[in-house]
């Protein structure tokens, strides 16, 4: 909302009619002698001869999967191969004007653009730079093996290694790209520009957007590609993908090197089909893809379709739409029509088509047209046809031969190692700037911020000498300790960027971000449309390649709006990658309640389910800065929940307050908020001063201390403080705001069963928010848990009290019958 | 008339603001739409416009106060007007924490006191006390064991009348304490403790334990079990777990075979080959009594019987080893002197450890008798040797009254029989029937088969 553009209502309610530049189909229209000019024998040759090399190797696949044997090598794959055979030409023409800085992003389908954009990077790197890239990849492990009885130059070797490297993580060998841990549907190899492919429809494009973003934002040379396919249409995460790009602040509000269009090219690798749905015709409706630029800006997003039987024409598009990136004018949609003979998977029997169509397709294969086309332009003889494909079959099988081998090729020792994938599943550094040397980009000095002069008058610790709270306004509140934790990284970290809905001006819905817009340019804080998956999915793209990023979801019930991202995307490429790549993203996820049933809910243990994310739920000022600089400090995926109950809280557990000065608290450490020895009391979030409440009832009434635990971070969790508290109480009651059914208190309650069983007096029992709606405001003390529920399930479960009356009803027969009904 | 300049109210959950900085001082002139001040809550920062026209009369705040929103801060108006009914009562912004503070400080006495009134919390409210039905939580258990105690006598005051932890604290506190040494002792033997000691202050002592608990002092040693031992324990308790045996009694006149054994000792004195014993003659007779009722010479195997043509007669021999059940095979075919003989070899074999395992099998055997009546055993219940379906146990001889055959009463000898059967391979009636067959064999025993 920035004020400096006025919405005009005489302009905006005019009368007019909106009219749409044509989008050119198919345009290209040039023979081999047209392009001579512009292309050496050798170069014509060698698109031919990267069409190949990918059409063997998908065959090869093929022959495996389908008859075990390829030459005569006999070998099971039992994982996905999903061959894009007939789609030659649009892989190897994307990739010829692409070097090591442009990146591409690809789907399941995408060992073709995997292959070609390796030849290319091959073909474009000096021998140095390319023996260099080997040698260093996994300490040289994969140029050992492939250099041994190699004979001939570097950039046959390099050839071999890419084919090598491919196959064996396919086959998922600790010797592939990946380690064997990403496999056929997510190999990728940075060094050549290759990013994560992705087994998720459409699962690329909000992630290449995000890396668009950071070459713009950092000044990073090259363009990125998406390849997604064209089903990938239909899914949501795409359109926002598409949105997020073609914001425009980009050409209206971003100002010197960052102001213009995203450099990303929207790839369609339009082959028609969707597994067995057929895109045009059937289950979609744009009937050319390349329509759907229309819907997205003023330039149609540069839109085009393309014929992808034709490399040539490929080429001469992508030579263009590179241009267009270059003059700031991105982002583009491009609809590259082909065509897979092959079948979605080979257990797939083509049913929903024709075996004409196919023939027909068959017929005009780009590789025989463009063969013969090089050889009725005399750049190659029909034998030099044949000399090549056999040249590739006899590379093809001699890389198989190592990458099927047990020796050779292990896969990884999990006996003799089986914490392996366990310690891959987080980088854990420690890393202050994600781009040390660079300045940072700011407006003015800290000390000058609005903010920062605001909190200097506030009190650090809630109270004064003589135990008196200060007035709310008075306090340093725990949205203090966030700001000050962020603002703290932006002078430190250039790369740090934060956006979500409404950061900019209105610095969040939430006042935590209040002080930075004066603080920063816009390319580092921004809004951005209301589209959580592109806001999760483009930081997930921004951190893979290199950058520092805090996306922030509004309310936690939006986190469903961005499952794909957090559930899929977030916590998995450290490990699929085989630790290649870091994802220091911090996203910032305000928990509701006054707002009923979609802004009230906390989902903390949904994403604590998932392996591979960093899980922290601050509620203190203290811990809120605290972990939020721990969280910024490392180079893992963390989520970090924040209370909207209990944002305006001050510091009332840390006699001394909140230290000015910068400091870590370790991901994973309870804290002992209150010590006690009757009955140990353990909360997540806000629900600890509902945990204190019930503290001050059991000794005020009952003479009991109960002892108060913050478990502050969900994942990870080191289990001793609680242990150690239940030795001394034997008690213990697990409370948040998370509805009690299968929420991570219960798995916290089970293991502490398991592992201070002798030591518990009763069962660990968990007070949750009821199995229900959110209901309204004036409600929710009927669904939150209360200090009354606590004291009732203390009662009922763990030691009855003396002269106690239940309100709530915590017996056994109870939790059957609502169980029985699903609440 | 003179307007009040108001602290807004920006939301719902904003209680006061802070004035930043007053943009015109008391007594400037003011137009609509100029700016008064600048205040900021938590979230953002705002500036005041003025709705009126007048002289800024008053300002109530000054910069960096917090002022509760609706508050007045300053008035507008003319020249000479008074300002004092908009003065604000400035204590009012902290009257709230003031008044709090009144109530922390009246309920500090009160903390105190509960604390005192509820301090023993920890022991067990009587009247949530219920009987424990063997429910006790693992540290409840564990404290009990550390101590010593036996929870088995203590009722549980936890949920659903488990023991918990405060339970064995309060047991602990109302029994003696006990010294190491009788502690250690009592975890290792498992004895509870007297209820007073003799130790200092009724401490319970190692000598209390063995002077109260003598029986448990180091009266026996432990002995591995042997191998034949380990069998029999198997065997009688696979018999008892596995089967429906139950046992019924009856007696035989003894007068017969009593003369009967008399005939043959003095034979055998004589220097007659053989020393038909009474055991023998019991022997030949439940032979005779199963020909006649096959039904009890049987092997229950699961769903299945086995119905022996042959009779494999079974004999319970005491050993110093222990037990030992060697078959007669095919014992229906034996004379009487056939079938002593061949008794009188297993029961030798038996006892010098040389028997035929094969014969010891309860498989080897279709029906047994075991023979107690030397002992003086009156009655007894012998254990069946499972497959077998029926075991005979013999009794000694003692004198009844009996009516005598002239009609008058005397003391007549009678033998005991307790027959045990597998209820499942047999019923009642025919059981009885084999039982009153084996009597009637034995009252009728005939002289002629000592030849």
């Amino acid at each position: 909302m920035p004020k400096a553009q006025f919405i005009d209502p005489a302009s905006a309610r005019k009368k007019q009619t909106l009219s749409f530049d044509s989008i050119p189909v198919n345009i290209y229209d040039k023979s081999i002698e047209d392009e001579k000019a512009n292309f050496s024998n050798d170069d014509l040759t060698r698109i031919y001869k990267d069409m190949v090399v990918i059409r063997e190797f998908e065959t090869m696949l093929n022959m495996i999967k389908t008859t075990n044997e390829y030459h005569g090598i006999a070998y099971n794959h039992p994982g996905p191969a999903h061959l894009s055979i007939g789609q030659e030409a649009s892989a190897v023409g994307m990739a010829y004007n692409l070097d090591i800085n442009d990146y591409i992003f690809g789907s399941h389908r995408s060992h073709g653009e995997i292959l070609a954009k390796g030849l290319s990077a091959i073909h474009k790197l000096d021998d140095d730079a390319l023996y260099k890239i080997m040698k260093e990849f996994f300490d040289g492990k994969i140029l050992s093996i492939v250099e041994k009885n190699h004979k001939g130059d570097v950039k046959t070797l390099a050839i071999k290694f890419l084919l090598y490297g491919t196959l064996a993580e396919i086959f998922a060998r600790d010797t592939g790209f990946n380690r064997g841990l990403g496999g056929s549907m997510h190999a990728f190899f940075t060094p050549f520009g290759i990013y994560p492919n992705n087994a998720i429809v459409g699962g690329s494009a909000d992630i290449s957007v995000g890396a668009a973003l950071y070459k713009k934002v950092n000044n990073k040379p090259g363009v990125v590609v998406c390849n997604i396919g064209d089903a990938s249409l239909g899914c949501g995460p795409v359109w926002e993908a598409m949105a997020f790009a073609n914001m425009d602040q980009y050409h209206q509000l971003w100002e010197g090197a960052q102001k213009g269009g995203l450099p990303v090219i929207i790839n369609i690798m339009n082959n028609m089909y969707g597994m067995g749905g057929q895109t045009c015709g059937e289950t979609m409706g744009y009937d050319i893809a390349a329509r759907v630029g229309a819907a997205m800006n003023r330039e149609n997003m540069h839109a085009e379709r393309i014929d992808g039987y034709n490399p040539l024409a490929v080429i001469d598009a992508y030579k263009r739409k590179i241009e267009v990136l270059n003059n700031n004018k991105g982002p583009v949609l491009l609809d590259t029509l082909t065509y897979r003979y092959s079948g979605h998977s080979p257990s797939d029997s083509s049913s929903y088509r024709t075996k004409e169509e196919i023939e027909a397709w068959q017929n005009v294969d780009s590789i025989i047209t463009y063969g013969n086309d090089l050889v009725k332009a005399n750049v190659l003889g029909k034998n030099d046809l044949e000399a090549i494909r056999k040249e590739t079959v006899n590379d093809l099988t001699d890389m198989l031969k190592l990458a099927i081998n047990d020796e050779i090729s292990p896969r990884m020792d999990l006996v003799q190692n089986p914490e392996l994938i366990g310690d891959m599943m987080f980088s854990n550094e420690s890393v202050d700037s994600m781009e040390p040397g660079r300045e940072p980009e700011v407006a003015i000095p800290m000390e000058e911020n609005p903010r920062v002069k605001q909190i200097e008058r506030k009190e650090r610790y809630a109270f004064d000498k003589e135990g008196k709270p200060f007035s709310g306004m008075k306090q340093y509140q725990l949205r203090d300790g966030l700001f000050e934790a962020i603002f703290d990284r932006f002078y430190k970290d250039p790369t740090l960027i934060a956006y979500g809905e409404e950061n900019r001006d209105w610095g969040g819905a939430f006042a935590v971000y209040r002080g930075l817009t004066e603080a920063l340019p816009y390319h580092r804080l921004f809004n951005s449309p209301i589209s959580e998956a592109a806001i999760a999915g483009t930081a997930i793209g921004y951190a893979i390649c290199g950058g520092r990023v805090i996306p922030e979801i509004m309310y936690c019930d939006f986190l469903g709006r961005s499952g794909d991202e957090v559930f899929n995307q977030l916590p998995k490429w450290q490990s699929m990658s085989g630790n290649l790549i870091k994802m220091p993203v911090v996203m910032r996820v305000s928990v509701g309640s006054k707002y009923g049933a979609q802004h009230s809910q906390d989902w903390s243990s949904l994403v604590a389910h998932i392996p591979g994310i960093k899980v922290i739920f601050p509620a203190t000022p203290y811990d809120a800065k605290g972990l939020m600089n721990a969280a910024l400090q490392g180079t893992d995926p963390v989520i970090c929940f924040e209370s909207q109950r209990i944002y305006g809280i001050g510091e009332e557990f840390r006699e001394g307050g909140v230290p000015k000065e910068y400091y870590e608290i370790p991901l994973g450490e309870p804290d002992v908020k209150r010590e006690g020895n009757d009955i140990t009391l353990l909360s997540i979030g806000a629900t600890l001063y509902r945990v204190r409440e019930a503290a001050d009832i059991l000794q005020e009434k009952y003479g009991m201390s109960a002892e108060i635990i913050d478990a502050r971070t969900l994942v990870p969790f080191n289990y001793e403080p609680v242990i150690e508290s239940i030795k001394k109480t034997g008690r213990i009651i697990l409370a948040s705001d998370a509805c009690e059914r299968g929420s991570y208190l219960k798995d916290l309650a089970q293991n502490i069963t398991e592992m201070a069983f002798d030591e518990l007096d009763a069962p660990p029992v968990v007070v949750g928010s009821r199995n229900w709606i959110t209901p309204a405001y004036e409600l929710e003390n009927y669904f939150f848990p209360q200090a009354s529920w606590i004291i009732d399930a203390i009662h009922e479960k763990i030691v009855p009290l003396k002269d106690h009356r239940v309100s709530n009803n915590f017996t056994n027969a109870q939790k059957i019958i609502r169980s029985r009904k699903g609440v | 008339m003179a307007e009040p300049i108001i602290m807004p109210r920006q939301g719902q959950s904003v209680e006061s603001c802070i004035i930043t900085e007053w943009h015109k001082k008391k007594g400037e002139q003011i137009k609509k739409g100029d700016i008064l001040f600048a205040y900021e809550t938590d979230k953002a920062s705002f500036e005041e416009e003025s709705e009126h026209e007048g002289i800024l009369l008053d300002i109530f705040f000054d910069d960096g106060d917090e002022v509760p929103v609706l508050t007045n801060v300053g008035v507008i108006g003319k020249e000479g007007e008074s300002t004092d009914e908009y003065k604000p009562d400035k204590g009012a912004g902290t009257q709230d924490s003031a008044s709090k503070d009144k109530e922390l400080d009246e309920t500090t006495p009160m903390e105190k006191e509960s604390e005192e009134e509820s301090a023993p919390y920890q022991q067990p409210d009587q009247e949530t006390v219920r009987i424990n039905d063997g429910k006790i939580s693992p540290r409840a258990k564990r404290l009990a064991n550390d101590k010593g105690l036996d929870y088995a006598q203590i009722s549980g005051s936890g949920p659903e009348g488990r023991i918990i932890e405060r339970d064995i604290l309060h047991a602990l506190d109302t029994t003696p304490k006990i010294t190491a040494k009788a502690k250690k002792a009592m975890q290792e033997e498992e004895y509870s403790a007297p209820s007073e000691g003799s130790g200092l202050g009724g401490n319970i002592t190692y000598s209390d334990l063995s002077a109260s608990n003598n029986v448990y002092a180091e009266d026996h040693e432990v002995m591995p079990l042997s191998n034949i031992r380990k069998r029999i324990a198997k065997a009688m308790h696979a018999s008892l777990q596995n089967s429906a045996q139950l046992t019924h009694h009856m007696s035989a006149d003894a007068r017969n075979i009593l003369r009967l054994r008399k005939i043959a000792k003095k034979k055998s004195e004589e220097g007659y080959a053989y020393n038909i014993t009474l055991n023998d003659m019991v022997c030949y007779a439940v032979i005779r009594a199963l020909l006649k009722h096959p039904e009890a010479n049987v092997h229950l195997i699961g769903d299945s019987m086995r119905q022996f043509k042959k009779i494999h007669l079974g004999l319970a021999v005491d050993t110093e080893r222990g037990l030992m059940v060697p078959a007669i095979k095919n014992a229906d075919d034996l004379s009487l002197t056939g079938l002593s003989s061949q008794l009188k070899a297993v029961v030798e074999a038996c006892r010098k450890g040389n028997i035929d395992p094969d014969l010891l099998s309860g498989e080897a055997a279709t029906f047994t008798v075991s023979n107690l009546g030397n002992y003086g055993v009156e009655m007894f219940t012998p254990v069946l040797n499972l497959p077998q379906a029926g075991i005979l146990g013999v009794n000694t001889i003692i004198q009844r009254p009996a009516p005598l055959n002239d009609g008058s009463f005397g003391f007549v000898p009678y033998m005991g029989l307790s027959l045990t059967y597998d209820h499942r391979a047999l019923d009642g009636g025919p059981a009885t029937k084999l039982l009153a067959a084996i009597k009637t064999e034995i009252e009728n025993f005939d002289i002629t088969t000592l030849d």
